[in-house]
C-alpha cells in the first residue's frame, strides 16, 4: 500500500477544470471574422465627405469575438471606426443614426463604450453626443445589449 | 440594474458578490466606462448579482489631489453607514461603491442610482469650497503673522 500512494502529484491537478459542467466561452467559433475593411476605402469615403457610408461599411464588418479573440483586428476595427466618429459634425448625426437598423446600433453603441476608455483630447465630449443620440434611437435596451453580449466588439 | 440572487457556485451555502470574486467568467458581464476628458471617468462592472462603480475624480493641482485623497478616506473609514461603499477604490480610481442584489431588494433601484449621481455632482462641488476655504485661512495665518514685521 505504501508503494501505490507514493506519489503526491494527483494533488497539483485542478479538478475543476476537467468537470463536464464548466462553462465555454468559445461555443461554435472555428471561422475567424471577416479580415474588415481596409484603411484606405474609409479614408477615400471620409475624404469624399461620405461619413454615413464609412460608418456603415466598418459596422457591418466589424470583427466580433468573445474576450480575448481576434485583438489585432478588434484594435484596428477600432482605431477606424473612431476616426469616422470623430470627424462627423453634429448635424449629421441625426441622419446618420435614423438610416441604421437595430443590429448595427448595438455595435455602434458597443463601439462608444470603447472609445470611452481611451479618452483623447476632445474626444469624449464628442463621445457624449453619440452616446446620447444613439440612446435615443436604441433606448436602454441597447445599452443592456452591450453589457450582457459575450461577443465584444 | 437587474440583480438576482445567486448562490456561490464554488462553495455550497455561501453567498458572494460575483463581481468582488470573480471566479467564473459566465456570471460576469462587459466592463463599461463613461469618461468626460481624460481625467474623469467612471467605470461600471456589472455580474449577476452585484454591481461595482468606481469613480475618478478630476484633480488639477496638488491641493486637490491631496484634498480629494482625504475627504475619499474620510468617507471610506466610515463606509458601513454608508452601507453600499467600498472600503477601497479599486486600483486607477479615486472611490467605489458596491451595490449588491441585497440593497436592491431593501431599497428602491432608483433612489440607488439617484444617490449616486448626487454623489457625484456634489463631489465637485465640495472639492472647490473646501480649496477656498483653504486658500483663505492660509492668507488671513499668512497676513497675522507677517503684520509683526
Amino acid at each position: 500500500m505504501a508503494k501505490n500512494t507514493f506519489s503526491s502529484e494527483f494533488r497539483n491537478i485542478d479538478v475543476d477544470q476537467y468537470n463536464e459542467d464548466n462553462y465555454k466561452d468559445d461555443d461554435g467559433e472555428p471561422q475567424s471574422p471577416p479580415i474588415g475593411v481596409d484603411e484606405a476605402t474609409i479614408v477615400s469615403l471620409m475624404n469624399a465627405g461620405n461619413h454615413a457610408d464609412a460608418l456603415k461599411l466598418l459596422l457591418a464588418n466589424a470583427p466580433v469575438a468573445s474576450k480575448g479573440k481576434n485583438e489585432q483586428a478588434k484594435d484596428m476595427a477600432l482605431n477606424l471606426v473612431l476616426k469616422v466618429l470623430l470627424s462627423v459634425n453634429k448635424s449629421q448625426m441625426d441622419q446618420i443614426i435614423s438610416s441604421l437598423d437595430k443590429t448595427q446600433l448595438d455595435v455602434l453603441m458597443k463601439y462608444i463604450y470603447r472609445g470611452f476608455e481611451r479618452p483623447s483630447e476632445g474626444s469624449s465630449a464628442i463621445l457624449l453626443i453619440w452616446h446620447e443620440k444613439v440612446y435615443n434611437a436604441g433606448g436602454v435596451g441597447c445599452i443592456v445589449r452591450v453589457l450582457t453580449d459575450r461577443k465584444r466588439v | 440594474m437587474c440583480l438576482h440572487n445567486f448562490n456561490s457556485q464554488v462553495v455550497e451555502r455561501h453567498n458572494k458578490p460575483e463581481v468582488e470574486v470573480r471566479s467564473s467568467k459566465e456570471l460576469l458581464m462587459t466592463a463599461v466606462v463613461v469618461s468626460r476628458n481624460e481625467k474623469e471617468k467612471v467605470l461600471i462592472e456589472p455580474s449577476i448579482n452585484s454591481i461595482r462603480i468606481s469613480i475618478s475624480i478630476k484633480q488639477a493641482d496638488d491641493i486637490e489631489r491631496i484634498l480629494c485623497h482625504k475627504f475619499m478616506r474620510f468617507m471610506m473609514m466610515r463606509a458601513e453607514n454608508f452601507i453600499i461603499l467600498r472600503r477601497k477604490p479599486v486600483q486607477g480610481y479615486d472611490i467605489s461603491f458596491l451595490i449588491t442584489n441585497f440593497h436592491t431588494e431593501q431599497m428602491f433601484k432608483h433612489k440607488l442610482v439617484d444617490f449616486v449621481i448626487h454623489f457625484m455632482e456634489e463631489i465637485d462641488k465640495e472639492i472647490s469650497e473646501m480649496k477656498l476655504a483653504v486658500n483663505a485661512r492660509a492668507r488671513e495665518c499668512a497676513m497675522e503673522y507677517l503684520k509683526r514685521f
